[in-house]
């Protein structure tokens, strides 16, 4: 499930979050949401994560149960 | 699938957010227009303008109108230093940073139609928002 993990440090006020388990562009596009509410961050960085493709497998269906005959 | 990003600068991004969060540290009592000019503790017209405006009778006696001037990135605060040092025991800032941050946290969980989960560590507030 995708996340997003915020801390609010209440000593600086400052706002740091992680996106987290949601493939390439909808990622950017919940960074975009961020950056709408807070302006441009201070440092943003792809995690290792970001990079990876997300996976997707064709599915086959089986005939096994094909009436008829 | 993955990225990280931290909030630092002076700037407030939301203007509706911006009023809950000043409402939330008690200052529900704004102006709002184009170009307000501000006033000083003894009731002196500043160079300073700015379209959303907390005025003084609402700060404090020997406060001055605490001002949000719109800028293309967003509201900039304009807060005298006197101010800045003695409101909310000199934490005036910080505290408007932290509950503009608590409601930006809230409008990305509603616009997510997320669930939120909240821990305090000291002074760390850790909200995770799942959607």
């Amino acid at each position: 499930m995708p996340e997003i993990d915020f801390t609010i440090d209440r000593q600086s006020g400052r706002l740091a979050l992680h996106i987290k388990g949601i493939a390439g562009p909808a990622c950017d596009n919940v960074a975009k949401l961020a950056k709408e509410l807070l302006g441009e961050p201070g440092r943003e960085q792809p995690t290792a994560e970001y990079h990876l493709r997300p996976q997707v497998r064709p599915q086959i269906r089986s005939q096994s149960g094909a009436r008829g005959g | 699938m993955s990225k990280y990003l931290s909030f630092e600068a002076e700037i407030f991004a939301n203007r509706r957010l911006l009023l809950a969060a000043l409402a939330d540290i008690g200052y529900a009592d704004v102006e709002e227009g184009e170009a307000l000019t501000l006033y000083g503790y003894q009731g002196d017209a500043r160079a300073d303008t700015a379209e959303i405006v907390v005025r003084r009778q609402h700060v404090g006696a020997a406060s001055n109108d605490l001002g949000f001037r719109r800028t293309a990135a967003g509201y900039v605060p304009i807060i005298s230093v006197f101010d800045q040092r003695t409101l909310l025991s000199g934490q005036l800032v910080v505290r408007l940073r932290t509950a503009y941050s608590e409601r930006v946290v809230q409008e990305v969980q509603r616009r997510l139609h997320g669930t939120a989960r909240r821990t305090v560590e000291g002074s760390v507030v850790k909200i995770r928002v799942r959607f």
